[in-house]
Parts: C-alpha cells; structure tokens; sequence
C-alpha cells in the first residue's frame, strides 16, 4: 500500500519529518518497507508579504524589505519597482535553488551582504521563476494567497512529497486507505481525524430510482449494493492534482470518472466500479434493473482488460436483465466500459462477502486492487459515504448533475459488536500499569466508541464496521499496546537471574576436559577426598582434627593417591590394564591457608591395546609415551598451546623418572614412572604411568578460539634428514634450532624414527626427520627448497656435530 | 579344409583354454598360446595373405571377429582370476572379535549430576559453586542452625586440624549462603558438589558423597513454584510415571519445610510405596536477614538431594562404595 506525505496530511496533522513518520508508522505495526521523496518544482520558494519597503541606505536603485514568510520575518534586499508593502510575492529561500535556464548550472541562493546590508533571500520574478507570465519586476500574487504556503502549492503544481510504501498486514483490511493510516497517526497524535465534507450541491430532480433499480438475488454474497446516477458528465483527462496523486501511488491515470474511483478506493478503502448507464439494457421504455446473482455454469464474460473469461456458479456477477457487466467487486466488463462519449454515469459502491472474492480471483488468476482490498474485507458501513464521495469528485472534475436519492441494497444492516475490555487484563498481560482511564484514551483515539467510561473494572467498546480485526478483548489488549507504545514497556531481567554465576562457564569446561579424556578411551575415576597421609606421594596434606580412622585422616593434597588405591583395587580383582583419569579437588595450606585447587590425572598400567587374538605387539604394555600422546592430545584439544616438558635429573619419592610439564615459565604439572618399590607396596606389576596437571591454570591459559586456515592448494616437497647426534642430543635441541634457522616455507617437521644399534656407535642414536615445505601461493621449485633445506642441515652439523646419514 | 573349418574349432579350442585357466599365470600361458607371436590363432591369421583374393573380405571378417570374442574372454577370465587372487586364502571369519578402540566412560555420578544440570539449566538455573572447605558460620550459623543444634555435634562433622576452626561441608547449602551474600536477587542456581558427613563407610554412606542443591529467589516465588520446578526435574531424571508426594518436615534454613518421597514401578518392585529422595522448603526469613535480603520482598524456595541415591536408584545399585573404588568393570557399564 502507498501513500504520500501530503495526501495524509490532508486528513491529519502533524508535524513529524518524514523519517519521523516512517518511524512512528513501524512503531504501531505498520512497516515502511521503502520511502521515496520526490522533489517539487519550486522548491523553497513559498508566498511571502512584503511588510515594509525602504530604501536602501548605500543604493538608490535597491530597496531595503521586511517580509513575512510565515515561520518568521526576514530582511531582503530587492531591486525591483514595481511592488509595495502589503503585496504578496514570491520568495526563495537561502539554500533553495532557482529553475536552471537551459544549458545553465541552478543559481543556487545563500544569504549575502548586497552593497553591505545582508539579505537573507530573494524576492522572485516570473522571469526568475521560469514562468511565461511577463512582468518587469516582481510576480505580484493574489491578495489572498497564505502567507508561507508553498510556492508550488499556490499554483496547484505538484509539490515535493515522500511516497510511502507500507507493508499492511492481513488482519487489518482498513489500513489499505490514505484514511486508514491517518485514522492510525490520529490515533497516536492526539489530533484529530478531518474526514473529507462532503457537498454535493443540489442535485437535479430526477430521482435515481426512476433511472435504475437494484435487485440481489444472492445476499449472502453481496450483503450491500448501492447505486447513485451522475448524468450530463464530460469525460476527459484528470486535473493534474487527482492524476499526480493517483500517478504518486503508481495508479495510472485513465480519465476523470475512472480516476475518481480509483482515488476514492484509495482514500477510503471501498473500492468503486463507474458503470456507462447507456449501455445497460433495459426493457423497452422500463428503466434498467442492476442484477447480482450468480453466473450461470459455463457462462461467459470479457472483462474490461479484454479477456474473455468462463465462469461458474460459483462466480458473483453484477448483471443488467440481459447480460453480465461486472465481476464482482474484481473488475467491470468491457460492454459497460467508461469511455469517451459516456455521458451519464452509474456508481457502484457494495460489500461483498471475502471468501467469495477471494475464491473467484484465486480461480481466474484476476487480481486487482479491488479484489485485495474485498477478499480481506472491506467496510460494509462505508458504501454510502464512498459513493457520496465518488458523486462529489465526479460533479468536481467531469461537471454533471447528480440524481437525487441513492439506491441502498442493504437487507440486513450489520449491528455493531461490542467488547468488554477488564482493565486488570491489560495489566496482566503487558506487565505495566495503564489506568483504567488510559485505556479507554487509547481506544477512543483510535475512533472506537466506549461507553461506561468510569468504571474502574472495564468498558464497552464498540467495533466500528472498518474494524474487521477487533473480534474479542484480547484484540482491544493489543490496540492499547500499540498505542502506550511498545518501546514503553520495560524489559526487566528474566525472572530468576539466568546466567549469573561465574562458575556456570566453569562447569561446561570441566564437562570440556572429561569430554577429551574419555574419547582418548581413559575411563573417569572418582576417588575419595579423605586418605590415608601413609599414602604414596604424600608429603605434607590437611590433617583432620577428628578422623574416623588412620585410612582417611588426612585431606588428599594430589589425586594421584586416589588413582594408585584404583589401581590396586583393580588389580587385585584381576583387571590388569587400566587407564583411567580424574578431574577434581585438591587441598594444600599456604602460610595456613588452606587452599582448594582444581586438578586433572591420569593413571595408566597393563597392556597398551586391548587384548587381541592377533599382531606382534599385542603384549606391548604402556609406558611413558602411551602417558605423553595422552596429555599431548589432551592438551591440544583442550586449547592449551606451547607446553613444554623438563626431565628431573633425579628420581623423587613418587617417581623412578619424571619430568616437570610447562607453560611458558609456569609449571602447570608433570608425569613420570612410579617408583618400583612403590608400585610393589600397591600390588602393581606393570609400569605405572602417572601424570597431574592443574586444572585451574588450565582454565586460565586455555584458549579456544578456532579460525579456519584456507586448505592448502599447492602440492609439499619433503626432505628427509637421518643423523648421528649424541645421545644426550633432545628432540628439542632439535627443534630449536629449526626455530632458530627458521628455513623459508617450512611447514612442518615430523620425527620419523629414533634408531639404535648397527651402524650407530655406541653413545649416539640415529634420528630421522621428515621437513615438509610448502608455499600458499605457489608450486615450489626443488632449488629453493633445497637452498632453504641446506642450510638448516649446515646448523644441525655445526650447533649439534650431528653427521648426516647419507640414504 | 576351408578356413572357416579351420577357424572354427580353434576359436572354440582357445575359448576353452581360456576358461579353464586356473590363475593369472595360466591364463597369460594360454594368452601367448593362441594370440602371441607364436601362437595358433596368428599363424592362422598369417593364413589369410594366401588366400584368393575374393575370399579375403569375407575371411578377415571372420578372423577379427573371433579375435574380438577371444579378448573378450581373455578380458572376463582375467577379471574372474584377479578378483579370486585378492581374496584371502581362508575365508574371512566375520564373528571373529574386532580390533576395538575403546571408548572411555564418564563416572556413572558424572553422568547422573549432568543430566541433573540439563534439567535445570533448561528452566534457566545456572550453576554454581563454593568451598568444600567451610567455616561454621556459612555451614550452619548463617544457615539458621544454632552452636546448640543436634545437626552440629562433632560427632558428624569433620574438622580440620589446622588453627582454624575450618570443617568440611555437611552440605551444598553453605553456598547459597556464599552467592547470596555476593549477589543481589533474583537467583536461580543449582550447586552439585561433594560434602562430607562423619559416617563410617558401609554400603548406603561413605563420609564423602554428593549433593545437588537448588535455590530461587525472586518476588512472589511460591510453594507451588517449588512443587513445580521438582516435578518437572525428578520427571526429567527419573521417567515421566515418577510420582512425588511433599510431606511436612523440618530444616532450620527453610520454613516451611518438606520432605520428598517418590513413587514408582521400580520402588513398588522393591516392595515399598514411597522413597524418600530429597528435602526443600521456603527459604527461612531468617536466612534471608543474614545475607542482607528483605524478606518482606523476596521469597525463594532451596532444595537439596544425594546424587549417589539418585543414581543408585537410576541404575539398581546396591553399595554407595562402589562409586569410590573405581573398578573398570563398575565404570565400564554406565
């Protein structure tokens, strides 16, 4: 639906911009999808006075002015003669632009000192103005033009305007009209409705029932049909006010008649169909008599777009006695056409039932701006005024003279419905209070009546017939909603605070952890928070003031106590290969404090694989490495990049081997092998690998963030490396010389073997390195790589006297 | 002899040779006997130069069709022979057991305490957490459980033998205390976690065990809220035939107070109408005073269970011990 600034404000004021406007529509539920503005001829100028003239003080021939402009006064420096004070002129404003002469740049006019004494405008000629009128000096208007009125409007030429483009909703059938929407602006304005007056003069003594008669054969279909004559019209083009803002909507413009149904539709909402009354048929001498019934099955019909259309008997047809003249409330038929020499005028102005429309336009494929607004229904109480307004627009624009009386079809007039709305409901259901008083403002503003106003517990409104969507109270709810304005309402917290804990994050990280650890295949423990201080690897722990006995005295400082008592119960009852971590608590005192300590281990012994009928090293047990792969997976799945790890020279009371794990120069844990002698104490027979890390480093150092690295499009060179390093040479040592020598396009660097025995002299081991080198851009070429490659081994045989294997 | 009687037996000799050859290498033997440079079919093909000069077409005809019939048997043979070469030499045995990459499992308490956050979190609870080092004033004191109360003897109560009067938390409840005296109402949280009661272990106690605990305040939260939020959480966890009945009870942090019991196939096949599950009330005026909300505005209902019961209920078992020792056999089964 469109509609235009201008032509709303003839129906209500206001003063919003057009952004203002847009705004306050969306606001009340009726979306702008596009706005358009389109400039006016004669913009910034408008009607001005002259209040005083004077003579300039540093220039005979100019003459010093006060005019009014109508938002204020302003001083202007003129050099025309032919004008006094009192005279309504036209002025342009500072910013405004004069109409370019052709092949001219616009003059575009700014306030400016003119021989030293400021003007703020120019007061214009015809000349200036672009208009044929020859005068030589200033356009001098018609004593009673408003002062401040647009120039353009004073000249009935179109002014600039802001076409709207509104989305109307379904439900609300009576927002398809210029009316409709400026009844909503009225609503939320608080200024009222100014619904056209309408004078039709005097009409000629005819009456309409001696020129036509009306007969409904189907009154479920068409509840109402009314009819008014205008006779002696003159068909001709629209005056350019109805075909601009019929052209402004994007309706073309037709003629006069025609148009001003179609303007009528669209200021209303009842659309309207103009009948040539000299083409209907009557019987001799009989005036003619306006049929609706029902088309015959298989009857046929061209409607005025020139399609010749079958119907059934389904199909609603405005008829004379003799043949069909219209599809009902879609579109006239081509026999009874508005054309050039119609003279004498029929208005058809009915309601027909929705669903019939609906179903009849869905079936010839025909919609129309008449068939929209029927099948959502239309204002069955609007006829009558429609087709007033209809004869008043067509006497205004085609001439003629209209047939007194109307013809009224309207078996049986549709009573009002009446709501009661309980004020408490609209306080439920909103969550604010609006007073009793409130609501009943609101609805009245809306143009519904209510009655029993006083009343603290509800009121009686009643629907007007426009107001198809108003069915029950919940639908009055939602009108004071849009009218106290949803923006209005508070938006407090959800009740019972959601998300207001700092743990909350906490617990999904941890459930993030046992996630890893158990698809790596380690089971989850549970152990007891109370242990023995004889336990291994307890050094110094929370002792209980009153303990229940010797086997739970002490607070666990580590979970490793209670994965090695797992371990040997498991072992005991036979199941020798277990792996299994656990996420928990420890407790430590820190210059008596006590301390809680979020932490995560694993403990892992027996067989690597489960047991398997087949494959050399099915009896392979776990050892430090089956531990490393574990963190390392743990560790990169978990977000936590960079770790390194530290052999202890020596063994300690809980390890035989171990080393310190790191992040950076924080130790965050460690892993090692259990003491022999101490993995006899827990019945344990196999390796026993151990590793603790704690959690709530983990937490702070983890980092999850994930972007995706473009898939790589060109192909790798790999270079493998065998050399001989002494045995105290690192896989780290290794790699930092690789960071350090940083070889160009290097991707990554794979350890591929670690060999001891023929060929390696004692004290050395061999270890072979896999470099792959890839640019992201390009194919690489083998000299550059091997230029890059060459030089990494150059420092591999200087910083770790490695020779090279040659293979 | 005709070529054609020539031709004919040939092409129906090498046909058969074909078929019959019994591997890869038999039929490449077969191959050169007949199509090689040597072999029978070409030396017949050389046959065609010396024929006359008007039986050539009809018999070069002859001859690429045959070649064209033994390539295509060669063709199919030797897709029959690769296929049969690929096959193990036994047949595979399929119900012989598969090299398993075993799935490691989360501690069946783990389990049961995440489907219990779930459940809570989907009515907009957050969880929540505190020490389970606690001092007396946040476990009991501020929890409306006087020095005199039974609840307080030592005797269930584990101290720490450190200077301060530090025990280990009997309940979850000390961290309502914890987050209301942090926070400003509304709340709305769920805290599991680990306490600690002086019972020596036997098959229904262990002196660590764990509890979940739920706490809601706002204005106008109401007994009815409390019965609503439990059914629809005990019906989550433990089926939708779950019947709850609250029963009058006593707590010193809520007023008024109840017990829970449940009802359900599984507890009448065990002989009994109702179990008891868990315990809740309003949360005490008192309670509110002491961390500085007023009970005139707000209300709030608390309520706590053992998510060992829970469980054990959920999966039939018997000894709460079991939970602690960590047999891969028990873990392995949930």
């Amino acid at each position: 639906m469109k509609v235009t600034l201008n032509w709303l404000k003839q129906y209500v004021e206001f003063d919003w911009s057009p952004d203002q406007l847009a705004e306050r529509l969306t606001m009340i539920g009726i979306e702008v999808e596009g706005m358009q503005k389109l400039g006016g001829e004669f913009e910034g100028v408008v009607v001005a006075e002259v209040l005083t003239r004077d003579k300039h003080p540093n220039a005979d021939r100019l003459s010093l002015c006060r005019v009014a402009d109508g938002q204020g006064e302003r001083q202007i420096v003129c050099g025309a003669q032919n004008f006094k004070a009192g005279d309504k002129v036209p002025l342009i404003l500072p910013g405004a632009s004069l109409p370019p002469k052709p092949g001219e740049q616009p003059f575009t006019i700014k306030i400016g000192k003119i021989r030293g004494v400021e003007s703020q405008g120019m007061l214009c000629s015809p000349q200036e103005l672009g208009l044929p009128d020859q005068v030589d000096g200033l356009l001098i208007l018609s004593p009673d033009a408003k002062v401040g009125q647009p120039f353009a409007e004073y000249l009935g030429r179109s002014a600039g305007d802001v076409v709207y483009d509104l989305e109307i909703t379904p439900n609300r059938p009576d927002l398809n009209s210029v009316v409709g929407i400026a009844r909503e602006i009225s609503a939320v304005s608080g200024n009222p409705l100014k619904l056209p007056e309408i004078q039709l003069g005097t009409s000629s003594p005819t009456s309409v029932d001696s020129l036509v008669a009306v007969r409904i054969d189907d009154a479920e279909l068409c509840p109402r049909y009314t009819a008014r004559v205008v006779r002696g019209v003159k068909i001709g083009p629209s005056p350019d006010w109805l075909k601009n803002t019929l052209e402004k909507v994007g309706i073309r413009s037709i003629s006069n008649v025609v148009d001003v149904t179609n303007y009528v539709m669209l200021e209303i909402g009842q659309p309207l169909h103009a009948f040539d009354y000299h083409l209907l048929t009557s019987a001799a001498g009989n005036r003619p008599t306006i049929v609706v019934r029902r088309a015959a099955e298989g009857e046929k019909f061209t409607t005025l777009d020139g399609q010749q259309r079958t119907l059934t008997n389904q199909t609603l047809l405005i008829a004379d006695e003799s043949k069909p003249i219209a599809l009902a409330g879609i579109m006239g038929g081509q026999n009874t056409e508005i054309n050039e020499k119609t003279v004498d005028v029929l208005i058809e102005s009915a309601y027909f039932k929705p669903q019939n429309i609906r179903a009849t336009s869905k079936k010839l494929e025909l919609r129309t701006e008449s068939s929209y607004r029927f099948e959502r229904g239309g204002d069955i109480g609007i006829c009558d005024w429609a087709s007033q307004r209809a004869a008043q627009l067509i006497l205004q624009t085609a001439g003629g003279q209209l047939a007194s009386g109307v013809i009224d079809a309207y078996p049986h007039p549709a009573t009002r419905k009446e709501i009661t709305l309980r004020h408490h409901k609209v306080c439920d259901l909103l969550g604010v209070r609006i007073s009793a008083k409130e609501n009943v403002k609101y609805l009245r503003q809306l143009g519904l009546e209510v009655s029993i106003e006083n009343a603290e517990e509800y009121c009686l409104v009643e629907v007007p017939t426009f107001r198809v969507d108003l069915k029950r109270e919940i639908d009055l709810i939602e009108e004071v909603t849009r009218m106290y304005g949803i923006e209005h309402i508070p938006a407090p917290p959800p009740r019972g605070a959601i998300g207001s804990h700092p743990y909350d994050a906490v617990h999904d990280e941890l459930a993030d952890a046992r996630r890893i650890l158990t698809g790596l295949g380690l089971n989850e423990a549970q152990g007891q928070t109370l242990v023995s201080d004889k336990s291994a690897g307890i050094e110094a722990a929370i002792p209980l003031a009153n303990p229940l006995s010797s086997d739970m005295n002490v607070l666990r400082p580590s979970l490793l106590p209670g994965l090695l008592d797992a371990l040997r119960h498991n072992l005991n009852r036979k199941n020798n290969d277990v792996a299994l971590f656990e996420v928990g608590r420890v407790f430590g005192q820190n210059n008596g404090q006590v301390r809680e300590e979020r932490r995560v281990a694993i403990a892992l012994t027996g067989l690597r694989h489960p047991s398997f009928w087949s494959g050399n090293d099915r009896e392979a047990t776990c050892d430090i490495y089956d531990l490393k792969g574990f963190l390392e997976e743990f560790l990169e799945q978990f977000g936590v990049r960079g770790v390194t790890y530290t052999r202890r020279p020596d063994s300690t009371a809980l390890y035989l081997e171990s080393a310190t794990i790191q992040l950076g120069k924080q130790t965050i844990g460690e892993l090692g092998q259990l003491l022999p002698p101490l993995a006899k104490r827990y019945d344990l027979r196999d390796a026993v690998l151990l590793a603790e890390l704690n959690l709530d480093l983990l937490l702070a150092r983890r980092n999850t963030a994930k972007t995706l690295k473009p898939l790589p499009a060109f192909p790798t060179i790999r270079r493998d490396v065998a050399m001989l390093v002494p045995e105290t040479t690192t896989h780290e040592a290794v790699l930092n010389i690789v960071r350090q020598t940083k070889p160009q396009n290097l991707e990554s660097v794979q350890l591929f073997d670690v060999f001891r025995g023929k060929n390696v002299p004692t004290g050395q081991k061999s270890m072979a390195y896999a470099f792959t080198y890839r640019h992201p851009e390009r194919t690489l070429t083998d000299a550059e790589v091997n230029a890059a490659h060459e030089k990494l081994v150059e420092q591999f045989k200087l910083q770790l006297q490695a020779a090279i294997r040659e293979s | 002899m005709s070529f054609h009687d020539q031709l004919e037996p040939l092409k129906q000799a090498a046909l058969a040779d074909l078929r019959a050859a019994s591997d890869l290498a038999a039929l490449e033997q077969t191959k050169g006997n007949y199509l090689g440079a040597q072999g029978k079919f070409t030396a017949l093909m050389k046959q065609l130069g010396t024929l006359p000069k008007e039986e050539k077409p009809a018999a070069g005809k002859l001859v690429n069709q045959a070649k064209i019939e033994l390539e295509a048997a060669l063709n199919e043979r030797r897709a029959e022979l690769e296929l049969k070469a690929a096959l193990p030499k036994e047949p595979t045995d399929f119900t012989l057991p598969g090299r398993r990459r075993p799935l490691g499992k989360l501690h069946p308490l783990t389990q049961v305490t995440e489907d219990i956050v779930r459940s809570f979190r989907k009515i907009g609870f957050v969880v929540a957490d505190g020490p389970e080092i606690e001092d007396e004033y946040h476990c009991f004191d501020a929890l409306n459980t006087p020095a005199d109360h039974p609840a307080r003897d030592s005797q269930d109560t584990f101290y720490l033998g450190t200077p301060t009067k530090s025990l280990l938390r009997t309940h979850t409840s000390s961290v309502q205390i914890r987050v209301m005296e942090k926070q400003p109402p509304p709340i709305r949280i769920i805290v599991p976690g680990r306490v600690y009661r002086r019972d020596n272990a036997d098959a229904t106690h262990n002196p660590t065990f764990q509890q979940i605990e739920g706490l809601y305040v706002d204005k106008h939260v109401t007994v009815a809220d409390l019965k609503g939020t439990v059914e629809f959480v005990f019906q989550e966890l433990l089926g939708e035939e779950v019947k709850l009945r609250f029963r009058p009870h006593y707590f010193s942090y809520t007023e008024p107070s109840f017990e829970i019991d449940f009802s359900s196939p599984m507890v009448r096949k065990m002989g009994k109408e109702w179990l008891e599950l868990a315990g809740c009330g309003m949360v005490h005026p008192q309670v509110f005073e002491n961390v500085g909300y007023d009970p005139e505005i707000w209300s709030g209902w608390a309520f706590g269970f053992g998510i060992e019961r829970i469980a054990m209920l959920r999966y039939e078992i018997n000894d709460i011990r079991l939970f602690y020792e960590n047999d891969v056999r028990f873990l392995r089964q949930f």
